[in-house]
């Protein structure tokens, strides 16, 4: 612990270096502006910052990195929230409560609880990183395909508790979804499946042009062309602030994000991005007043922005620990320090430990610079609304599509832009739910992909999936819950339609 | 003989002037990289890049083309305009695409003969590294305990067809032994596997396998290499072992469309060649753990079609993993 | 993929309802994938195929869509589902498409410039200065921005502007 403690100075001493303070600051800068260009998240912006840390010292430039990834997380926030545009796949669930709460003008606090939220979540993700990650990241590499398999099941499982409307509607989206994801080379026979011989197509259908695609231009589609434009809102000072209330109800899901979030962040792979619909699922369920998620509710927007910013955190631990890119966003950050002679490795914490520390505190430091630096913009942002819609939303599509065309420089991310609006826009009409195509989306590839590694690990057998103890476990509790959300359905009283949500006269 | 007729000879003639005039790189040259920011293709591409402006004085950006592991950046190079301002940085994978396309039956995206050598910038070879609880200590051992545990021992890879997969399977037909084969998205997560133990063997780039090396967290046990690595020189080659026709690289060189002027091609040929030399190229190469190997356009031509028949014949046997229907 | 457009034409009142409708489109996307996957092995139970998941998918879907078109009798019937802003919303879509196909031809900043000039200008009837205004300081700002500042390789036109 007092070496721990130690070492810490070490990295303070390193991060609160002037230079080094400004380039934390400038990568915050540049990351939130950034994440608030609709389409470009987090990933976007470090690939496209990369080759200009080419010619800084590594340290600078992991400082730099996680500034701008931290920041492109808050920024993409704020549009998700302003303008229901995720900027990734992590904030399509801050989309459905955050911009409820914009249409019931309590789009400060909404801002302001995502900002508050985040903070807490990435400095507990670092204390973890800080603590625990050699320990951790032993215990993530035991995360093997079984291991995953049972991890992405349970995160379909969550489904059932993610939307108030009909189930049978939630099921037929998540399949949906699902499919899109199954669009692409099949890694494990090398079949391009469903590509209508575009090559393009070939790495599947990106998360980012469909879930800006459905929930940022069929927003406008249908807002657009409405007979009444949407009322100018025009926040006064006291509309800023979140009420005692909306503290009260954050506080839990903040902490319960905070700690799932760097759980499953740990894991190597790209399942941090359920972190998110995870925790909107269990706060929902959890909650007194499930009927108000959708509608604006801020534990919608707590929960799961504190679970991404924790899983960011807890993404790290395996590549400082371990030093293998298993994500794409861990694979530039290697790329940016191995450019300077450092191999990311199970040796760099003891032989670079300037910069496992450095880079440690820097983190500590870059979430302060958030939350100074976006607390007070709030205002800022806020008064984006008042621009007349009108003007707004030709400016918000040509962002869009610059956005998801700089990610690849590919023409086809934004046909798939496009064509997800108008599909997002006729499934809005029908009273279709929209996050499930998200969370099938992010699904599909893993799973299909893990469940196929398993068996041919083990040659067809599936008792791989109960002999290995990790996997045994996450079944069980993944059975647990499938039980449990089967529960309201054969409860006592009350036809089961009616919760099967059919019965009900609406659109 | 009106002025009209003077006139246009001398634009005629003034046009031709201008075209013999105009040096090479007159405005900016476009480097496609095939892979996303922080691959191999990219870390090699932008300092070799660097270094050819500096030589060609004119800006060379490189320009990330990813997709479907390499292939959208390999097919929009070969199908792009041969004017010299397009140039590709590709690896090994490029050479094996257009075999898949043919097995499956689909029309190829890109063909070889779409691109031109300009020059090889490195050829690594991949080094077998197994997780330390499997008991066999060398090659030899690796393959006698293949044969006597067939399809047991797994190995991950980059993919089916990627390139460690293929490097793999050389082995697997040369040596005839059967092994379990689990293909992940991307080196980076097949490397996680083998470090938990999911799987037992990969055949994986020197530079992703180096630091896991020497904290004995893995075992390194040969090489793919003609000669043995300058790295690594206690580690025996698959060709020392009595298997001759297994030789695999991971390498990067500069490509162009065919059809692209003799007098482009020289001059990006001249600018490669000066850029290896080049010490800042040099030092970030050395950085990588990647060796420069540099091969003028002949030599390269040779190097590539040897490289690419090798290739092809792994992945021709390998065929389609049809499931039985 | 879902027929969008056609669906707006008024139907006999107590003619099919709109879950009815939603239901029957996503059968029969499930029928067409199930049939597109024809093509991919399916494989067996210990060895899935390319075609295992896309198979389950397709049964899946198309089960669910079913029930939904079943239970959908006492839904909104679909002539009763207003669609006010469908005209614009198409007009919009087609203008973004024309301009993606312009992008790379004509370049970022012309197509930009044109694209806001007809959602401002045509479509929204602003007053011709602010448009002017806007359409050009959004091209030119935001090609700037990400063209300049984060180096992404924006389409110029073969002017080079």
């Amino acid at each position: 612990m007092a070496e721990t403690f130690q070492n810490l100075l070490l990295g303070f001493s390193v991060a609160l270096q002037p230079s080094i303070l400004v380039y934390a600051f400038v990568g915050c800068l540049i990351g939130t502006l950034v994440g608030m260009m609709p389409g470009l998240g987090p990933l976007a912006g470090i690939s496209l910052l990369l080759p200009a840390t080419f010619g800084l010292n590594p340290i600078i430039a992991i400082v730099l990195l996680s500034g701008v990834y931290y920041g492109a997380m808050y920024g993409g926030s704020t549009t998700s929230i302003l303008m229901r545009i995720p900027g990734e796949a992590a904030s399509v669930m801050t989309c459905v409560d955050g911009y409820a709460m914009t249409q019931n003008g309590r789009a400060g606090p909404a801002l302001a609880i995502a900002a508050i939220g985040s903070f807490i979540a990435g400095t507990f993700g670092v204390i973890g990183l800080m603590l625990l990650a050699p320990t951790l990241a032993e215990f993530a590499l035991r995360f093997g395909p079984p291991e995953y398999t049972a991890l992405l099941l349970m995160g379909l499982f969550i489904l059932a508790y993610m939307s108030g409307g009909s189930m049978l509607k939630t099921l037929a989206m998540a399949a949906f979804g699902l499919m899109l994801g199954m669009i692409g080379i099949d890694v494990m026979s090398g079949y391009t499946r469903f590509s209508h011989g575009l090559v393009e197509l070939g790495d599947g259908v990106g998360i980012v042009p469909v879930a800006v695609g459905l929930f940022g231009v069929s927003e406008i589609l249908l807002t657009a062309g409405a007979p009444t434009a949407p009322d100018v809102q025009r926040p006064k000072l006291r509309d800023l602030i979140p009420s005692r209330e909306e503290f009260r109800l954050s506080a839990g899901p903040i902490a319960r994000g905070s700690l799932l979030g760097f759980l499953i962040g740990i894991i190597p792979g790209s399942a941090h991005i359920i972190s998110s619909f995870v925790s909107y699922g269990i706060e929902r369920r959890l909650s007194k007043h499930p009927e108000r998620f959708g509608q604006g509710a801020i534990e919608g927007v707590a929960g799961p922005e504190s679970a991404n910013n924790a899983a960011a955190s807890g993404a790290f631990v395996p590549m400082m620990a371990l030093g293998i890119p298993t994500s794409p966003v861990t694979a530039v950050m290697i790329a940016a320090i191995m450019v300077h002679g450092i191999l990311p490795g199970p040796l760099l914490i003891q032989q670079q430990p300037e910069l496992f520390w450095g880079f440690v505190a820097s983190m500590y430091v870059g979430n302060v610079v958030l939350l100074i630096l976006n607390l007070p913009m709030v205002g800022l942002f806020v008064n984006l609304l008042r621009i007349p819609y009108s003007y707004l939303y030709p400016c918000i599509l040509c962002f869009c599509i610059v956005g998801t065309y700089s990610v690849s420089n590919s023409l086809m991310d934004v046909w798939i832009l496009l064509a997800m609006g108008a599909i997002g826009y006729v499934l809005r009409k029908f009273g279709y739910d929209l996050a499930p195509v998200a969370l099938g989306l992010v699904l599909a590839p893993m799973l299909e992909l893990s469940l196929r590694q398993s068996l041919a690990m083990s040659a067809g057998d599936y008792a791989i999936f109960v002999t290995r103890p990790i996997a045994a476990v996450m079944f069980a509790l993944g059975a647990a819950l499938f039980v449990f959300s089967l529960k309201p359905l054969f409860g006592k009283g009350g036809d089961w339609r009616a919760s099967v949500g059919l019965d009900s006269e609406q659109g | 003989m009106s002025t009209r007729f003077l006139i246009g000879v001398a634009l005629a003639l003034f046009a031709l002037f201008a075209a013999a005039q105009e040096k090479f790189p007159s405005r900016p040259i476009t480097m496609i990289v095939p892979f996303p920011p922080g691959g191999v293709a990219d870390l090699t591409g932008r300092p070799i890049a660097a270094a050819m402006e500096k030589v060609l004085k004119q800006p060379i950006a490189p320009v990330n083309r990813s997709g479907a592991g390499g292939k959208v950046g390999y097919a929009a190079t070969a199908n792009s305009k041969p004017d010299g301002y397009t140039i590709l940085i590709a690896l090994s994978s490029v050479s094996i695409f257009p075999e898949v396309d043919n097995i499956f039956n689909l029309k190829p995206a890109y063909t070889l003969d779409q691109l031109v050598p300009i020059a090889l910038i490195s050829a690594d070879p991949t080094i077998l590294v197994v997780h330390p609880s499997l008991p066999a200590r060398n090659a030899k051992e690796f393959i006698a305990l293949a044969k006597s545990r067939p399809n047991e021992i797994a190995f991950s890879s980059s993919g089916l067809y990627g390139t460690l997969h293929v490097a793999m399977e050389m082995v697997i037909q040369s040596a005839r032994v059967k092994l379990r084969h689990v293909p992940f998205a991307g080196g980076g997560p097949a490397v996680a596997a083998l470090l938990g133990g999911h799987v037992a063997a990969l055949s994986s780039g020197p530079a992703a396998a180096v630091a896991h090396l020497r904290s004995g967290k893995l075992r390194a046990l040969a090489s793919w290499g003609d000669k043995r690595l300058a790295a690594m020189p206690e580690l025996p080659t698959w060709k020392e072992l009595g298997y001759k026709d297994v030789e695999f690289y991971i390498w990067a060189g500069l490509l162009a469309p065919r059809g692209t002027p003799d007098a482009a091609i020289k001059a990006l040929r001249e600018a490669a060649r000066s850029a290896v030399q080049d010490s800042e190229f040099k030092q970030v190469m050395a950085r990588l753990e990647t060796p420069i190997n540099y091969l003028d356009a002949p030599e390269f031509q040779k190097f590539w079609e040897r490289d690419a028949e090798r290739l092809v014949r792994t992945v021709r046997r390998v065929g389609k993993i049809d499931a039985k229907k | 993929m879902t027929s969008s457009e056609s669906s707006g034409t008024s139907q006999p009142r107590g003619g099919l309802r709109s879950d009815q409708f939603s239901g029957l489109m996503l059968l029969a996307l499930a029928l067409y994938v199930g049939w597109a996957n024809l093509e991919y092995p399916i494989g067996t139970l210990q060895e899935p195929g390319p075609g295992y998941m896309p198979l389950l998918l397709s049964i899946f879907m198309g089960t669910t869509g079913l029930l939904i078109a079943l239970w959908g009798l006492k839904s909104a019937p679909l002539s009763g589902l207003q669609w006010p802003e469908v005209m614009r919303a198409i007009v919009i879509l087609i203008a973004c498409a024309v301009a993606t196909l312009a992008l790379e031809r004509i370049g970022y900043r012309l197509t930009v410039i044109a694209l806001l000039v007809f959602f401002l200008g045509v479509l929204e009837r602003r007053r011709p200065l602010p448009v002017a205004l806007v359409s050009l300081g959004f091209g030119f700002a935001s090609f700037y921005v990400v063209g300049d500042l984060l180096h992404v390789p924006l389409p110029r036109s073969p002017w080079g502007f």
